[in-house]
């Protein structure tokens, strides 16, 4: 992009001397917005193009037509909300697009304190673009809502009164993308997002009562909520705008969406046959289903050579076949992000050397992430001492640091040992137990050394010499209490308030069992013996 | 959408819709009796204002019922009358709750009044005196000023600074001011420190929802078009024509009462008539039953079954197992408490819906964002995900309906629900 090269054109010859003066400036600079940056910028597009591009939206598009209402015509505040990835924002800007109506957009989600949204609007407003001749600042400071409510006022004013001015030249053309009208319509994204703000409740109240207070018939708000206006009710209350839903997408508008954009519609459907209905049962996200969808349709064309062809009722049977082995253990897959890189090359390598189920077996038993050995320890020693209740410690780890293998039970009998069974999955069930911090130094020292002594045999058959296992021995001791706060960092351990006798932190381990266990297979450490069990 | 659209439509849509955004339109005729709020709000400050003597006033009703609306009917009729006695100050209580602001707030447009220079570097203090020397002022030249103070209640938090500087130059200074403060909180002035009520003169007008009457000829106000020379000539007469019709519809009266037994305020008649509207046949700009119809069936919203209706199969699953273990007396639950039945009624009824826990979990977030389901707790993160309570934030009744009328609920899931 030239705009990229010329800035980056302006930085080095800043960087080599500093009294250069900056000749070739970014183009965009001499580029001042106008009121016709206001639209959405392209040319606009017939209703009915809007309606294809959105299938399954058609009732959604005309009621937001019809309550945006003809040119200049008033409205009420509206509200739309839906779960995410219905649709909401795109459908918004492109019936704004297609009535070509000038709009100031702003998301609650990069605009994540009231600063920066009231000034992000302003800006808009105001025409300012941010650039370097003014520093990177905005048109006016803005913090408070009463500055915003002044700010708005004049910003709104001289913009109706441009948009007057121009709307008096007629324009033969009316779809060339120029701002038609004297009203501005106000866009608010993610609303839902500022009731975890700071004072998020008074800015909420503000957003919905800013029309009242601004007083102006020129202006049009429209909210975007992926929460259902009912989570805004609150003791203060407030005038609620017009709210318009957003449903999820049903099975048929799932097939028309993800047939658009395809090369070869029919193979695709033949495709869509045999996974939609199944993966429809687990979730109808457009966002998760496309992930799946994508890499499963890969297998599905394997055994094709040729994916231009339109498959007939035998070839679809052969490739159901195919993929339906795939299907199931793909649903149970079906929200996991894989941390392997999508390479098709690889993937199909790998899919010589063993089938799709096993290799997920392989992904399942490794950790995905790079831990080191004393913080694997750690996180080990730390689920022991959640698991275990602290009152066995002493039986459990004898001074060797090896198991104590002296306990022989004798066989119960069975309403014992149901009872048993009932009492283990209701401390199963209470959740991790807390510990000191003391306790989890200690039990470390007892698994590590174990570990250490078989660690230890290996190097010294390879003549190590002692000194440095000792040394070894020493690194894994030094900076235990940092890999501690680095754990409680990545949220695996937490601290959960303190004994109120004693006074020292209490922490928790919240990892799971398979963790935990991937991470003692790692180390080859025998974690099951461990574990207590009633 | 390839049919003739009448310019007039759109222009009688316009109007509507205008009148409709419009307020002080809407509330006139509610103030044309002589015993309306109306009236009595103007004879107190006229009376102020012409006798050169301080008042207070609180105006007190739900929202929507007029309030604002009313006070700045009876602002711009006394503008007119008294055209150089008068000034205005306006305040919110959502904007200037902070004393700071406030105080800067009434300089600035004080400032803006008189055309004197206003700075924004002006402490508290200076804010302040500045007020109090202008309401002298003021009081010496024989103008009223009016302060209307909008959500009255949110200037009662806290130390009630702002009010109590301005009653207390009220009585001090001479001065000439009326004070109207507007609250949707009908125990406003109970929220009056001690010292701030006794300067208070506890005048309050109330504002009730209209009454059955009144809601027709409301409605009957805002819907007919004027004769004048900007519609063609049959058009008005066809348009107003039909409205007559409709609203001696039997129908439309049944209507209009589900709608008044739910919401009798004038804000959710302004949103159905606009709903309404909205939905006019330009082709023929004329509106019918079947477009007020539409508009009830869209205010009755029920988001709960929306919510239900927009789960996924294993969503559905995992709230019917929330349902049994809230039947076996169990308040709150965790996700591993539910896992477990969800396993028990796939052993026992041979399920084909069994899926894996990360599948589980991810589905729960799907359900706790769409507040079906919620955490009991907030209070920090003292156990995982999985170890927290739960609970179900729907009814039984709510989840049956939202599951009959679900696009594609197994039967099983109807018949695990009853028992």
């Amino acid at each position: 992009m030239p705009r990229e090269e010329s800035s980056k054109a302006t930085r080095r010859s800043t960087r080599s001397s500093s009294s250069v003066t900056v000749e070739n400036a970014e183009p965009n600079e001499s580029h001042q917005p106008t009121v016709d940056d206001l639209t959405f910028g392209d040319e606009s597009i017939t209703v009915d193009a809007v309606l294809s591009n959105f299938p399954g939206r058609r009732s959604q598009i005309l009621d937001l037509i019809r309550l945006v209402g003809p040119l200049d015509c008033p409205t009420l505040p509206l509200m739309i909300y839906g779960s995410a990835s219905t649709g909401k924002t795109s459908v918004v800007l492109q019936v704004l697009r297609h009535l070509s109506r000038p709009f100031v957009y702003s998301s609650c989600r990069t605009c994540y304190s009231p600063r920066i949204l009231f000034e992000s609007i302003l800006n808009q407003l105001f025409l300012h673009r941010k650039c370097s001749s003014n520093g990177y600042s905005s048109a006016k400071r803005c913090d408070k809502p009463s500055d915003f409510v002044n700010l708005l006022r004049e910003a709104l004013g001289n913009v109706i009164e441009s948009l007057e001015s121009g709307s008096e030249t007629s324009r033969p053309d009316k779809s060339d993308g120029k701002p038609m009208g004297k009203m501005v319509y106000l866009i608010f994204d993610n609303v839902d997002l500022i009731r975890d703000w700071d004072k998020g409740s008074m800015i909420l109240q503000f957003l919905f009562s800013l029309y009242d207070v601004l007083k102006m018939p020129q202006l049009g708000i429209i909210l975007i909520s992926g929460l259902p206006p009912d989570v805004y009710y609150s003791n203060m209350g407030y005038t609620d705008p017009l709210p318009l839903y957003f449903p999820e997408y049903s099975e048929e508008d799932l097939r028309q969406i993800f047939l658009r954009n395809q090369v070869n519609r029919k193979l695709y459907s033949a495709f869509l046959d045999v996974v939609l209905k199944p993966f429809c049962r687990v979730t109808r996200r457009v966002e998760e289903l496309s992930t799946t969808f994508s890499s499963l349709f890969r297998k599905y064309c394997e055994p094709l050579d040729d994916l231009g062809i339109s498959p007939n009722e035998d070839m679809k049977r052969r490739l159901y076949s195919h993929l339906k082995p795939l299907i199931a253990p793909c649903l149970n897959e079906i929200f996991r992000v894989s941390s392997h890189p999508h390479d098709g090359v690889t993937r199909g390598e790998r899919r010589q050397k063993a089938s799709y189920g096993s290799e997920n077996r392989e992904e399942l038993e490794t950790l995905d992430f790079h831990m080191s050995t004393s913080a694997k320890y750690l996180l080990i020693a730390a689920f022991l001492a959640s698991r275990n209740p602290a009152t066995l410690d002493a039986s459990m780890f004898d001074s060797t640091g090896g198991m104590d293998n002296r306990k022989r039970k004798r066989k119960a009998s069975e309403k014992s040992m149901e009872k048993k069974e009932m009492a283990e999955q209701e401390a199963v069930m209470k959740g991790p137990g807390s510990f000191p911090l003391e306790r989890l130094l200690a039990i470390f020292q007892c698994i590590a050394s174990v570990g250490d002594s078989s660690f230890g045999e290996e190097e010294e058959e390879e003549d190590e010499d002692p000194t440095g296992y000792d040394k070894e021995n020493n690194n894994l001791m030094s900076d235990i209490l940092l890999q501690v706060s680095s754990l409680c960092d990545a949220h695996f351990l937490i601290k959960s308030g303190s004994c109120p006798l004693e006074g020292s932190i209490r922490y928790r381990s919240m990892v799971s069992e398979d963790l935990a266990l991937k991470a003692a297979r790692s180390l080859s450490f025998p974690l099951a013996k461990y574990l207590y069990r009633r | 959408m390839g049919k003739e659209i009448i310019p007039a439509a759109e222009k009688s849509l316009n109007l509507i819709r205008g009148r409709l955004c419009d307020p002080s339109y809407v509330f006139r005729p509610l103030s044309a009796s002589s015993d309306s709020n109306y009236s009595k709000l103007k004879f107190i400050v006229s009376t102020s204002i012409t006798e050169g003597c301080n008042n207070s006033i609180l105006l007190l009703g739900p929202r929507g019922s007029g309030k604002a609306a009313v006070l700045d009917l009876v602002v711009g009729d006394l503008l007119e009358e008294f055209p150089d006695s008068v000034s205005l100050i306006r305040l919110n209580g959502l904007l200037h709750s902070d004393d700071n602001c406030a105080f800067k707030e009434i300089a600035r447009q004080l400032c803006m009044e008189h055309h004197l220079l206003f700075s924004k570097m002006a402490s508290l203090d200076e804010n302040s005196q500045f007020i109090v020397a202008m309401l002298r002022e003021c009081g010496l030249a024989h103008k009223t000023i009016i302060f209307v103070l909008d959500e009255f209640d949110m200037f009662a938090q806290g130390k009630q600074r702002l009010l109590y500087s301005l009653l207390d130059a009220m009585q001090s200074v001479t001065s000439q001011a009326v004070v109207i403060g507007l609250s949707s909180r009908l125990d406003a002035d109970q929220l009056l420190e001690k010292r701030v009520r006794s300067r208070f003169s506890h005048r309050k007008i109330l504002f009730l929802p209209p009454s059955r009457e009144e809601f027709d000829g409301l409605l009957e106000h805002l819907l007919s078009l004027p004769a004048d020379s900007s519609f063609p000539n049959g058009y008005v007469s066809r348009f107003n024509e039909k409205i007559k019709n409709i609203t001696s519809d039997t129908r439309f009266k049944d209507i209009l009462r589900t709608l008044f037994n739910a919401n009798s305020t004038v804000n959710s008649l302004l949103k159905f008539i606009f709903r309404a509207v909205s939905l006019m046949n330009l082709e023929s700009g004329l509106l019918s039953l079947e477009n007020f119809k539409a508009a009830l069936s869209s205010m009755q919203r029920q988001p709960k079954l929306e919510a239900v209706r927009d789960c996924s199969i294993l969503e559905l699953y995992l709230l019917v197992c929330m349902r049994r273990l809230e039947v076996k007396e169990q308040s709150s639950y965790k996700i591993i408490s539910v896992m477990k039945e969800y396993k028990t009624i796939h052993d026992s009824f041979q399920t084909s819906d069994y899926y894996a826990q990360n599948v589980c979990l991810r589905a729960f977030e799907h359900l706790r964002e769409r507040q079906v389901i919620c955490y009991t707790e907030n209070r920090g993160q003292s156990q995982t995900g999985e170890y927290r309570p739960m609970k179900l934030l729907i009814s039984a009744s709510e989840l049956h309906q939202g599951m009959r009328s679900h696009a594609c609920c197994p039967a099983i899931l109807l018949k695990l629900l009853d028992h």
